[in-house]
């Protein structure tokens, strides 16, 4: 899932001070489970918010709402139209949701409430570690189930380097040194042979480098589109 | 708006919405045939919400007064405290909410429009009686009640012995359902004076509630004469006061509640030599044990096993009754059906000789009348609607069920109402009454069990018996305010825990991680289970998506009510304004004053506090917030304790975020019992603290 981490509550001041009236929107999936920005930390969120305005002596209504998620538009258009009455949106959704809403509340700004940090695991309640880039070309069939361009610090497709110290990365004593871990693993698959072959350069443009990316699931959209032309749909699509 | 000023709505959907009815009752509430909501009240009793709880108590049962002297509390006999160690005391806590509401109840009563222009004539004011003439007037109906005796009541007032039940309680209970604007006709006999003809042409429905108002007695010899009386006839002497003479020694024959009522009381009107002689064993004996026990203590001697043979009389007047040796009380197939060793007889000396083997109606003022009565002499009737066999002649109470409880003649009183209404309002009976069975929860895992603190039960205190025999003065104590809190703070309030709205939980598991019980089960959604939660309500306020409700309080409440309690803060003050939100459960919180500028916030255990709830506190003007709990080892809900400690943490945190000084919010600990005033006493160190820090900006 995707992990978020709230902001300092200077940086939100800073964003909103100038607004009259904020509503601070949380989404209950991915960030929720994190702690960053579901409805309980929007409505925290939007309390800091107050106390904040009050010590400044600001006039400022805030309020707060969640709904179970910002990417999708079937979640939030039920409340649109209230969510446009405010002056300013703080989206505490990772930034799939503030980009999302942005292009979806007319002139009312959508500003960031938390900062995105990447997709993760709940290693152990309130821990969450970053294990997957989002490459578009998993390869981690070939490395023991794990990830080296999410996991090693310098993204090494042939590791480790010579910064490896007793399982741990040259970066951090906290990080682990992810060629490490799939040499134990793949020692104990009864796979490490596979570790002499050399993995040539990868092409990245499946990656960020390839500007932003799209998924298309055909079937689907053929559905989709069949049902647009469609003069009136009877069970009530839209 | 003045700056600073905020507002806040809820949320998309609604958080906390009412969900009570949906759920499974607690064991208690379904025990209770009017299923009053006996964890809801025993809550609010112990938060000291005594009027909410008289509220509750009322809301279904229109002799609670009654109820809390004499009733037989199925609702304890039911309680899941029960495995833990003694039920709770429901009874003794209704009588004691009941006594704190005596002005609010008063103040409360009022008479109800007439809005229907329809009647119903009640004959009998019994507890079935009572209960459907209340309804009927709160739904706007005309009502009068036919009553033979000169006072209302039933039994409760004709045959219930005043030093159980005294009468000036009995008296509120009907003032309450008389004022509504009841019409009354005391001393009124259908049959003898007026007929039953009269009253259904005059009302538009009758209702036949009549009750068991005559005693059985034994087809034996030497029966008939003086010096042989019948229960009910005796006990309608004491509760008018006419004192029967009963000799130096009385046998009462019976084994069941009834019969005890007419021992204690024959002891009360001064006869030291008082005895019984039952059928059944001790263990098999249908009266209560409570109410044996409570009669042994006052010298009553009690032969088991004994069978009625003939009075012995000599020149007319009673020796004694002959009895002849149980063998066994009841057939293979467990049916009453005694047999005896009659080679085995003996002689039980007595003056007087009081039956007491049950109870019938007199239905005689209904021959020739089209309500018809079946071959056994009983009323005929249909449970599913209510009705007799006469059109617009409605039944309810023990005319049409038997011998039971008070509390179960109220609940066939308001089935009985509701089929009335509906049928004058032409809408079908049959199909629309309640069920009387409830789906409940059962009964504590033994996991959850082993966490529960051993906490026995706060008895009650009775005169001593010789004391008590002396007079017809009602014999029990009730509890004081401390007591009734600390009884009230045992219950694990069954049903009234948290609830998950499944269209918001994303399966994050915190609850499942946090709750100490093992109540939440995640998978696709949080289901949690209530037969493990205790209503600590730690979760609620931890879940990410505001998934969680609690049955049995609202979740919102607290942030709620904080403006209000704080009031308005004065810029020029010399003290800080402190919010104290205290744990209720070691009693003793509401009895006393904390400084002036502490701002009292009772809660029921500390993991209720929301961290919206400390910011709220902040938001609307403390200079200091305290979170004063008891301690590890005393708290109501073990395992709660790293749950608040982390909460007060980030809150402190969030305080630094905020430039203030951490140190504005803090948890505390207090316990009664150690002398003085601990509660007054943190706080006041609190306080003293938050000095030191500064008082914040008014603007
Ligand atoms: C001695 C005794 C002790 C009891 N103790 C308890 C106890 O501790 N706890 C408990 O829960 N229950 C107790 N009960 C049971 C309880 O009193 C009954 O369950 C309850 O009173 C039944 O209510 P009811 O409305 O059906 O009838 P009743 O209370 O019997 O009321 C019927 C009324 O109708 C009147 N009536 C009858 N015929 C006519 C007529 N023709 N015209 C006008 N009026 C008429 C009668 O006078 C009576 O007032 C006790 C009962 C007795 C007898
Ligand atoms: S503990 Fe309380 S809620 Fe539970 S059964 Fe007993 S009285 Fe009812
Ligand atoms: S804490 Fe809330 S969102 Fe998470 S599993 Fe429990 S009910 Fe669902
Ligand atoms: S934390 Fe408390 S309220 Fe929540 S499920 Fe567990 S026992 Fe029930």
């Amino acid at each position: 899932m995707i992990v978020g981490s709230q902001k300092p509550i200077e940086e939100i001041w800073s964003m909103v001070k100038d607004f009259k009236k904020v509503l601070v929107f949380g989404c209950n999936t991915c960030v929720a489970i994190c702690h960053a920005g579901g409805e309980k930390e929007a409505a925290t969120i939007a309390s800091l918010i107050r106390m904040r305005a009050g010590q400044e002596g600001k006039a400022m209504e805030v309020n707060h709402m969640g709904v179970m998620r910002h990417c999708e538009p079937e979640y939030f258009d039920p409340v649109i139209e209230e969510v446009k009455s405010y002056d300013l949106v703080l989206s505490t959704a990772c930034g799939v949701g503030v980009n999302f809403l942005s292009d979806r509340t007319g002139t009312i700004p959508v500003y960031p409430g938390i900062n995105t940090s990447f997709y993760g695991a709940v290693e152990a309640p309130g821990f969450f570690k970053e294990l997957c880039a989002g490459c578009g070309d998993c390869i981690v069939h070939l490395t023991g189930g794990l990830c080296p361009i999410a996991r090693c610090s310098k993204t090494l497709m042939n590791g480790p380097c010579g910064g490896t110290n007793h399982g741990k990365c040259e970066v951090s004593n906290e990080v682990d040194c992810v060629w490490y871990l799939i040499v134990e693993r793949m020692k104990k698959l009864g796979t490490l042979e596979k570790l002499s072959e050399v993995l040539p350069p990868r092409n990245w443009s499946t990656s960020r480098d390839g500007g932003p990316r799209r998924v298309s699931v055909e079937h689907i959209r053929e559905y989709e589109e069949q049902e647009a032309q469609k003069p009136e749909t009877a069970g009530g699509k839209k | 708006m003045t700056p600073g000023q905020t507002k806040e709505t809820g949320t998309y959907r609604p958080y906390g919405a009412d969900i009570k009815e949906t759920r499974p009752y607690s064991p208690c509430r379904a025990a209770c045939p009017a299923h009053t909501d006996v964890q809801a009240y025993v809550g609010l009793i112990a938060q000291g919400r005594y009027t909410e709880a008289f509220e509750v108590i009322t809301s279904v049962n229109p002799i609670a007064s009654v109820c809390s002297m004499i009733c037989h509390h199925p609702c304890e006999q039911s309680c899941r405290r029960c495995s833990v160690d003694e039920p709770l005391a429901v009874r003794h806590l209704k009588r004691f909410a009941l006594e704190k509401s005596a002005d609010y109840r008063r103040n409360k009563r009022r008479l109800v429009g007439k809005t229907k222009n329809k009647s119903i004539g009640i004959i009998g004011s019994g507890p079935s009686g009572l209960s459907a003439a209340r309804d009927l007037s709160d739904l706007g109906y005309g009502v009068t009640i036919y009553e033979r005796h000169p006072v209302l009541g039933g039994m409760l007032a004709s045959a219930i012995p005043p030093y159980r039940l005294p009468r000036e309680v009995l008296k509120e209970d009907i003032d309450d359902v008389i004022s509504k604007g009841v019409e009354v006709r005391t001393n009124c006999e259908i049959g003898r004076d007026v007929k039953l003809e009269e009253l259904t042409k005059k009302h538009d429905a009758v209702l036949i509630a009549i009750g068991l108002s005559q005693s059985r007695s034994l087809n034996i010899p030497g029966v008939e004469g003086p010096g042989v009386l019948l229960a009910i006839p005796f006990l309608e002497d004491v509760a008018f006061d006419r004192r029967p003479d009963l000799g130096n020694k009385v046998l009462v024959i019976g084994g069941g509640n009834v019969a005890m009522d007419v021992a204690r009381s024959a002891r009360r009107l001064g006869v030291r030599d008082v005895s019984m002689v039952c059928l059944e064993s001790a263990e098999e004996m249908p009266a209560w044990k409570w109410e044996v026990d409570e009669a042994v203590e006052e010298g009553v001697r009690i032969n088991h096993r004994w069978g009625p043979k003939e009075v012995r009389r000599q020149e007319g007047k009673v020796q004694g009754l002959e009895v002849v040796k149980v063998r066994s009380v009841f057939d293979a197939n467990g049916r009453f059906n005694p047999s005896f060793d009659n080679d085995q007889t003996t002689l039980i000396e007595a003056d007087t000789i009081i039956i007491t083997i049950g109870q019938m109606s007199n239905l005689s003022f209904l021959k020739d009348s089209p309500v018809k009565i079946d071959v056994r002499g009983r009323l005929e009737w249909n449970p599913a609607t209510q009705t007799s066999s006469s059109k617009n002649v409605f039944v309810a109470g023990e005319v049409v069920t038997g011998p039971g409880s008070a509390i179960a003649a109220v609940a066939s009183g308001h089935r009985a109402a509701l089929a009335i209404h509906l049928h004058l309002q032409g809408e079908a009976v049959e199909g629309a009454l309640p069920l009387q069975e409830k789906e409940k929860i059962s009964q504590m895992p033994p996991e959850v069990l082993e966490m529960i603190s051993r906490e026995p039960r706060l008895k009650i205190k009775h005169l001593a018996p010789e004391v008590r025999c002396d007079t017809m003065t009602h014999f029990e104590i009730g509890y004081d305010e401390e007591e009734a809190l600390r009884e009230a703070g045992r219950c694990r309030g069954c049903g009234g825990g948290a609830v998950v709205d499944t269209q918001k939980c994303m399966a994050c598991l915190t609850c499942q991680r946090i709750c100490p019980y093992g109540a939440p089960v995640v998978t696709s959604v949080s289901e949690i289970r209530p037969e493990y939660c205790q209503a600590c309500g730690l979760c609620a306020p931890e879940c990410p998506g505001q998934a969680i409700s609690m049955v049995s309080y609202d979740v919102k409440e607290i942030s709620e009510t904080l403006p209000s309690v704080v009031g308005r803060v004065d810029p020029k003050r010399q003290e800080p304004v402190i919010v104290a939100f205290l744990c209720t459960h070691h009693v003793g919180v509401f009895g006393f004053d904390l400084p002036k500028n502490v701002r009292k916030v009772p809660v029921h255990c500390t993991s209720r506090i929301d961290i919206l709830d400390l910011l709220k506190a902040f938001e609307t003007g403390a200079d200091g917030v305290a979170v004063v709990r008891c301690n590890d080892g005393t708290c109501k809900y073990r395992g709660i304790e790293k749950g608040v400690k982390a909460r007060v943490k980030r809150g402190q945190e969030m305080l630094g975020m905020l430039g203030m000084e951490p140190g504005r919010l803090e948890l505390l600990s207090a316990e009664a019992g150690r002398g003085g005033n601990p509660w007054a006493a943190v706080c006041d160190d609190f306080s003293g603290r938050v000095k030191q820090l500064g008082l914040r900006a008014v603007r």
